[in-house]
């Protein structure tokens, strides 16, 4: 896809951010594994989109008016059968319409398998540009503030030095019974958003900011499973 | 403006080009009196102080000579081209000043504040900037003090010391440089060149380190930095050096109410503080939070070759002082380092010395005045040469409470010189590669005081560092060990 064109026309129609989809194929463009998915325009696609797919499934607003999709009953997970997609579209559509006029449809997502939420951020400092942040998902952020940072580009190494940097590694490396996140996958992850060929620089001057959150890590592969992308409209 | 010079530069060009900066062949300066001593009067004093070399011209629109110096009326008027401008007259004049320099001034540095700390000055820096542009000038400061070099015989305060060093310092407070000028000669630190940046208007803390990383005078550099106009040349820059030169930052704003307090000072933005710790893993850079640790590690810096193979870690401690010893090794292991026990040889070996009680002869080794007077104080080497015979430490540091044997009654040998010269010899035979340092406590009275003085230049001749206190030392094995670490990465 051709991601510039995608940031222009989304600039253009006066948004401040990518919507979801468009999101993940700039994702998808840097090599960043994302769900399989299906946009479906209205709740009479559900079908369709539910044959294609592999359960279970996610379905989730489209909307340029709605961010926090989850906090207006936007979301609705673990469907595992076309009737369930059927009937969490229609519930979407009502949840949304107290609070936009404008819906562009929805997106219907693999659920990625089971693994560890974490987060990963790219955005402009004042002083140094481009940086990267890493951190593991929920509390972990938003109220430890465990997480770790570098100036772009970093290199495998300073990827590696984030994880070990974490207070909470060892959840990442299974103490307390949880899955063994893959290190690889998520050093590949942070190659790709704050490395030298990275999304943070390639699209330095068109986007401030990157939130992969959650990126779910399982033992084998990485997964974004949101993302949001704040466009510089300057 | 900070830039012109970015592209492709050699390094030698570098040098050259900033060699007039630090080393001007022809000096003016702008704002010495005829009538009375103003900052320019003193400029001209520091000037004859230091034995300067080359040409000095005072710059006064109407008196025909100032302090024996014939003046001239205008930057445009010399004799010769001025390699460096000192400028200390009120703001609004700095301007018209520049404009007659006419590409007849390499540096100018501006000491005169008003220009751009605060909102409503901002387009005198901007007329300032202009005219600098239009002249060719390229402009220190303005809000800063002035610079430092022994090799280049200029100075900006009385009785800096006139040996060189390799320690090259760049501070954005002129105020602080002062105090690193004097309290770091004081600690033994030896300065290549010091530099006092202000508001950065033109040249600023990249472009100077930039500089520094090239100049073959310069091999430890000091950073006193509340903002840094240019952050990313700045990362680049220290990425470029990959550690070929340890660079320490003292960091000023790295708090929300700091960055408020830089804001006022010197007009800085603000970063996350955890981007700067970023900065530190990713470039090997060491930031430090107080003047104290600063002077610190540009001491161990300048006196200790860092390792490329591992990084500092088991540190020995021997001294006299028990509470002492175990207070420092609880901040030894705060800092990321270790106070480990002795192999079986050292314990072995010490144990044969008889010394009388209350001496531990495990690591901390501490020592009453009783055992540190044992074969007049020449016993030390004797117990630096047992920990060396099971091997190397990362570290050694030896610690005398002066007052115990200044002040005491039994003055039947000069036992704080034995003690040190008897280690240092022992430290001298031994193989391997250990920091080795040595901590000299003093109570602040005169009389102690003035020994350490004697003691520390001593020490320093012989090329060992003197730490104030036990926790001195500590931090600079901690900007050792983080500086080792970068350059272990590098290895791997």
């Amino acid at each position: 896809m051709d991601v510039n064109a995608c940031i222009v026309d989304a600039v253009n129609s006066g948004r401040d951010t990518l919507d979801e989809e468009n999101g993940k194929k700039v994702l998808a463009s840097f090599g960043i594994k994302v769900p399989q998915s299906l946009l479906v325009l209205s709740p009479d696609g559900a079908d369709a989109a539910f044959s294609q797919l592999q359960a279970p499934l996610v379905a989730k607003i489209v909307s340029p008016d709605i961010i926090h999709k989850s906090d207006i009953g936007g979301v609705k997970v673990g469907i595992s059968s076309a009737e369930e997609l059927g009937q969490a579209l229609i519930d979407i559509e009502a949840a949304a319409s107290s609070h936009t006029d404008y819906i562009d449809g929805y997106l219907v997502e693999e659920m990625a398998p089971a693994g560890h939420e974490v987060v990963v951020g790219g955005s402009t400092d004042p002083t140094f540009g481009p940086i990267i942040m890493f951190g593991l998902g929920g509390i972990f952020v938003e109220v430890l503030a465990d997480v770790a940072f570098r100036i772009c580009p970093i290199t495998t190494l300073d990827a590696r030095e984030m994880i070990d940097e974490l207070k909470a590694v060892k959840l990442l490396r299974g103490a307390r019974g949880g899955v063994v996140a893959s290190e690889d996958a998520i050093v590949d992850t942070l190659i790709k958003v704050g490395g030298e060929k990275g999304m943070m620089l390639a699209l330095e001057g068109k986007v401030t900011e990157i939130d992969i959150n959650p990126l779910i890590v399982s033992e084998s592969e990485a997964v974004a499973v949101d993302a949001r992308f704040v466009l510089n409209k300057s | 403006m900070s830039g012109r010079y970015r592209t492709m530069t050699t390094e030698t060009e570098l040098v050259d080009r900033f060699r007039p900066l630090f080393e001007p062949q022809t000096y003016a300066v702008v704002g010495a009196s005829k009538s009375k001593v103003t900052l320019g009067n003193e400029m001209l004093h520091h000037l004859r102080s230091m034995d300067f070399k080359g040409a000095v011209y005072p710059i006064h629109p109407k008196a025909d000579e100032i302090d024996g110096l014939k003046a001239y009326s205008s930057l445009g008027e010399t004799p010769e081209p001025i390699d460096f401008a000192y400028i200390v007259v009120a703001a609004s004049q700095v301007p018209e000043i520049l404009k007659a320099a006419n590409g007849r001034t390499k540096y100018a540095l501006v000491v005169s504040s008003g220009f751009g700390e605060r909102e409503e000055s901002v387009g005198l820096q901007e007329d300032l900037l202009r005219s600098a542009h239009e002249s060719g000038v390229r402009i220190i400061g303005p809000n800063c003090l002035g610079t430092y070099c022994p090799a280049g015989r200029v100075t900006f305060i009385a009785g800096s010391a006139k040996e060189p060093g390799p320690v090259g310092v760049i501070s954005q407070s002129g105020g602080l440089g002062v105090d690193i000028i004097r309290r770091g000669s004081i600690r033994g630190i030896r300065f290549s060149r010091l530099i006092t940046v202000g508001n950065s208007a033109d040249l600023g803390a990249s472009d100077i380190l930039e500089f520094y990383a090239a100049d073959p005078q310069t091999k430890v550099i000091g950073i006193y930095a509340e903002g840094i106009n240019d952050g990313r040349y700045f990362f680049e820059i220290l990425s470029k050096l990959n550690g070929a030169k340890p660079v320490v930052l003292m960091k000023g704003g790295r708090t929300e109410q700091g960055q408020r307090a830089a804001a006022s000072h010197t007009g800085s933005l603000a970063s996350d503080e955890r981007v700067w710790l970023a900065l530190a893993e990713q470039t090997g850079l060491v930031i430090v939070d107080t003047l104290e640790d600063f002077l610190d590690a540009l001491l161990a810096f300048q006196y200790l070759t860092p390792r490329s193979d591992h990084m500092t870690r088991d540190v020995v401690m021997f001294g006299n002082g028990g509470g002492t010893s175990v207070l420092a090794t609880d901040f030894f292991a705060r800092r990321g380092l270790e106070v480990p026990r002795f192999g079986d040889e050292t314990v072995r070996l010490l144990e044969e010395m008889n010394f009388p009680p209350g001496t531990s002869i495990d690591n901390p080794i501490d020592a009453p005045g009783g055992t540190m007077r044992m074969d007049d104080g020449r016993v030390a080497g004797r117990i630096v040469d047992a920990v060396y015979a099971s091997g190397a430490p990362d570290a050694f540091v030896m610690h005398i409470n002066l007052p115990v044997f200044q002040v005491s009654y039994d003055q039947g040998a000069d036992y704080t010189a034995h003690l040190v010269e008897s280690a240092l010899e022992a430290q001298n035979r031994a193989s391997g590669h250990t920091h080795f340092a040595l901590v000299l406590r003093s109570d602040g009275s005169l009389e102690v005081e003035e020994r350490k003085i004697v003691d520390r230049r001593n020490a320093q001749a012989l090329g060992v560092p003197v730490f104030d206190e036990l926790p001195n030392a500590a931090g600079a094995f901690a900007a050792l060990r983080h500086y080792e670490r970068f350059l272990q990465k590098l290895h791997q």
